[in-house]
């Protein structure tokens, strides 16, 4: 590796404690409780995406509502609006935004290459031309970790050199890998605040395991407090995607965070967690909240069918979220039939739906975490499964099963 | 935010003061049974398809003092009747339409035919309908649907149905129609409602507002002349659609609240409305302020500190401006609402630069706010005995007309309609919900034309991306002073 002839590197503080309770006995899968400087969060967790400072029309109050203790904004959003000079003079994504509770960043490199199509990764960092003015520009890593300490965040990301996992080029994905590591080194010497932001180090290495095992060692060698699987929902096949995860959890010190990037659906989250990954985030639930599709346990509804337009039950039976509550129960009692009427016409469908999906998945993740401590998540597994495919195990997926299996479970077999 | 509920067996308005004085100010209550009383001059907040506009259900009631809904039946039905409004499973004497829209139970609701403000519909009213504007194309309601209508969904407020030329100023024949229709469809409504045929426990527990045809008085003399008469027992309240109509309510129905229909587009105008004796009142204002991203900023009556200033003070802020980006004081100084307790300007100005649908939801709870302030000021002031003074001290204070807008209104624009039907030709509009209207003149669309039900996929997946998908705009120095990478 490049970077074995690195001088002696800078100690890594810490802001977060990482307190496991329990591990599965069949699986990897681990509960415990991540102490960041805005509060305590319950791992396994999703956390919501606040792309620009704000979660699709709820107030964060509303978002408090759902028990979210961590959520995400995006460092190139914010990097363009409101800016830096902005951020620094209101004082940090936080106050920006009135929310209390914790923030993550990613590093903005990932949205520069894959929405800027001249972009150009050297080693000094993402090149790409102006889009208004076609000047060339530059972004390092020192500019990525400089914006994320003005943000603020709880949990900042490294830049890393992203690339999609489905590229063939194996040269390419070699060299993307240990640039990231060298980009670590210089986002950990950029890095103004580690005693109140924590740095995650973000695994590449595509979907060569062997590489993959080397970033993990490079990384942890490193010792940032939590650590990133990265480059996974660029949509390689769900098999390819649970042996990356597998076989850096294998890799990865057991006392630190893992969090794998952009994943993803509730079926990705539940495998995962089982892989032994902590900390998810996706925008697929409030992406899809907008365009009227509810999730819940057999899967998703589209609730802009007709045959919802007098469907008087709740979003879900037995959901316990503002929604789907009724009066009775003190909440708000809102129908299938009311969000088909409503939905996509008047925002207040889009901010409804969004609090039944986000209260979705941060409930599945607190029910997954109960399962974990009392040592029954293989039971949650099946139950999950069975829920969404009718109990019908011929229509499980493949990946699924074969990822468990590896695992040491069999979720086909009865219990 | 303690409403008071209240226990009496029918809707009841009481004029504090003087019986009910002609073209002045009046402070009253309007208690309905089991719901919020209103305390009036009050604004009826307004909805769309059944909720208030950005406010989601659960912040309504914890984060608003909105104390009624002003609903348009037009807003949900669809191409089949019953639309599905009317099969929502509903305890006994529940109102289905409180149900389907998750109202809580305590929340008056108004029931007109047409949303408010109605956009004008091509196809003409009839003998014995209007026309409307549904999701589904222009409709025509009959006046029978619309009395089912209020039997079935069992409003709090009933406002009757009437025949309102909207497209252009009506003729003289055209007027003398206007009359008819409406006499002939109020006593129709008020037989069928509560009429000696009714069966009895079965007359209508909605509160009837008559509706005043925005037409001079002699032209609508018979029609007032039963409203004082005949109709009057079954009378709850009038609903008037200008507030020139104030100056001739005949006097024994002069104690009924009005509901005045008008859309003052400044707070004077309100002050005026409200000196002609209106109890009642809608006001688009506060929606169309939000969407453009404008914090109202007034007090009634003027503080003094706003008095002194010797020049008039802007009714708002309009937060698009850059000036506002670091500002990290509330919209308004010392205001109450959600907004400015959690908010503060520099997160505005970001919203609305990143066309966040939170922007919209903050200004409502703001504007709303400020307006339900305004309101407790005029009730305040005419009991005090200084109304005529503070409006004239309030007219002195502040600009006599709003902010322009500077920015863009919300993104969430649902149709993409073809470009006759369009006011601007540009293709598209910004109201939400399907509301355009037609353009004047000849060349007027087919009547019925399917331009609805075709809600537009790529225009919104477009809008989508391009909140996942931003792009900077701001050139290579914009880009470096934002601390995004550097020049090279």
């Amino acid at each position: 590796m490049s970077t074995t002839a690195e001088p002696a590197r800078k100690a890594m503080p810490s802001a977060l404690t990482f307190d496991r309770h329990a591990k599965c006995s069949t699986t990897k899968a681990r509960a415990s409780t991540l102490k960041l400087p805005h509060g305590d969060v319950p791992l396994p967790i999703f956390m919501p995406v606040a792309t620009q400072a704000a979660l699709k029309g709820l107030t964060y109050d509303q978002l408090r509502d759902t028990g979210c203790m961590l959520c995400l904004n995006n460092t190139y959003h914010l990097g363009l609006k409101p800016g830096q000079e902005v951020l620094d003079a209101v004082g940090g994504a936080h106050k920006l935004q009135g929310w209390d509770r914790n923030l993550l960043t990613d590093s903005g490199g990932f949205q520069m290459v894959s929405l800027l199509k001249l972009a150009k990764v050297t080693e000094e960092g993402v090149r790409f031309l102006s889009p208004h003015d076609g000047s060339p520009m530059l972004l390092t890593p020192e500019h990525s970790i400089s914006l994320q300490n003005s943000i603020g965040s709880d949990i900042i990301m490294q830049l890393d050199d992203v690339i999609a996992t489905t590229s063939p080029d194996h040269a390419r994905i070699k060299e993307a890998m240990e640039r990231s590591v060298r980009w670590l080194d210089r986002c950990i010497d950029e890095h103004k605040y580690p005693e109140r932001q924590n740095l995650f180090c973000i695994i590449q290495g595509g979907l060569d395991l062997e590489l993959r095992k080397q970033c993990c060692e490079e990384m942890v060698a490193r010792d940032t407090p939590g650590i990133a699987i990265g480059g996974l929902s660029g949509g390689e096949a769900k098999e390819e995607f649970c042996k990356v995860v597998d076989t850096c959890t294998d890799i990865l010190p057991e006392h630190k965070p893992r969090y794998v990037m952009g994943v993803g659906y509730p079926e990705d989250i539940i495998v995962a967690v089982a892989l032994g990954a902590d900390m998810f985030d996706c925008v697929w639930p409030t992406r899809t909240a907008r365009f009227g599709d509810a999730i819940v346990s057999s899967g998703t509804l589209k609730l802009r069918n007709r045959q919802f337009a007098d469907d008087f039950s709740p979003i879900e039976e037995g959901c316990t979220c503002t929604c789907c509550r009724s009066k009775e129960e003190g909440g708000l009692g809102v129908t299938r039939a009311f969000i088909y009427h409503i939905t996509a016409k008047e925002t207040v469908g889009a901010h409804l739906l969004t609090i039944h999906n986000v209260h979705y998945l941060l409930n599945l993740m607190k029910n997954v975490r109960q399962a974990i401590m009392e040592d029954r998540y293989p039971a949650l597994i099946r139950q999950f499964f069975s829920n969404i495919y009718q109990g019908d195990k011929s229509k499980y997926p493949e990946w699924a099963v074969g990822a468990l299996r590896g695992v040491g479970m069999d979720l086909l077999a009865d219990e | 935010m303690d409403p008071e509920t209240s226990t009496t067996p029918e809707m009841n308005f009481s004029i504090l003061g003087s019986a009910a004085p002609v073209l002045a100010p009046r402070v009253g209550k309007l208690a309905i049974p089991g719901r919020q009383a209103i305390s009036t001059p009050h604004f009826v907040p307004l909805t769309t398809r059944g909720a208030v506009s950005h406010i989601a259900h659960d912040v309504v009631r914890k984060e608003t003092a909105i104390n009624s809904l002003f609903i348009g039946l037009e807003d949900f039905i669809e191409k089949k009747h019953p639309a599905p409004l009317y099969k929502t499973p509903v305890a006994p004497g529940e109102s289905p339409l409180r149900r389907f829209i998750c109202a809580p139970d305590d929340m008056p609701m108004i029931l007109a035919p047409r949303r408010f403000p109605s956009i004008p519909c091509p196809p003409t009213n009839t003998e014995t309908s209007v026309a409307i504007l549904t999701s589904v194309g222009f409709r025509q309601l009959t006046a029978h649907q619309y009395v089912e209508a209020i039997q079935k969904l069992q409003p709090d407020i009933a406002i009757g149905l009437a025949d309102i030329v909207t497209a252009k100023p009506p003729g003289t024949r055209r007027r003398e129609k206007m009359v008819d229709r409406t006499h002939a469809f109020t006593r129709d409504a008020l037989e069928q409602l509560y009429g000696s045929s009714v069966a009895e426990g079965k007359t209508s527990k909605a509160a009837y507002f008559a509706p005043v045809l925005p037409l001079e008085n002699a032209q609508q003399l018979l029609y007032l002349e039963d409203l004082e008469n005949e109709f009057r027992e079954h009378l709850s309240g009038l609903a008037l659609y200008e507030s020139t109509s104030l100056s001739f309510i005949p006097e024994n129905i002069g104690h009924l609240p009005r509901l005045l229909l008008s859309e003052p587009v400044t707070p004077h105008e309100i002050l005026r409305e409200v000196s002609l004796g209106a109890d009642l009142m809608t006001i688009p204002l506060i929606g169309a302020c939000s969407d453009a991203g404008i914090a109202l900023d007034f007090v009634f009556p003027a503080p003094a500190s706003t008095q002194e200033r010797g020049e008039p003070q802007p009714l708002g802020i309009d937060l698009w401006p850059s000036k506002h980006a670091k500002d990290t004081s509330p919209f308004k100084k010392g205001c109450e609402c959600y907004a400015c307790r959690h908010h503060h300007r520099a997160y505005l100005n970001h919203l609305l630069a990143a066309k966040e649908m939170t922007a919209w939801v903050l200004l409502q709870l703001h504007n709303h706010h400020i307006m339900d302030q305004f309101f407790a000021g005029i009730r305040d002031s005419i009991q005090q005995g200084t109304f005529d003074e503070d409006v004239y001290a309030f007219n002195r204070a502040y600009d006599s007309e709003l902010p322009s807008q500077s920015g863009e209104g919300p993104r969430f624009v649902f149709l993409s309609l073809p470009s006759y039907l369009c006011p601007s030709n540009k293709g598209t509009i910004r109201l939400r919900g399907h509301y355009i209207a037609p353009r004047q003149g000849t060349n007027h669309p087919k009547r019925m034309q399917k331009v609805y039900g075709r809600l537009d996929d790529l225009s919104e997946k477009f809008n989508e991306s391009q909140s996942s998908v931003a792009t900077p705009d701001t050139d290579a120095e914009g880009l470096e002073r934002h601390g995004f990478a550097e020049k090279v």
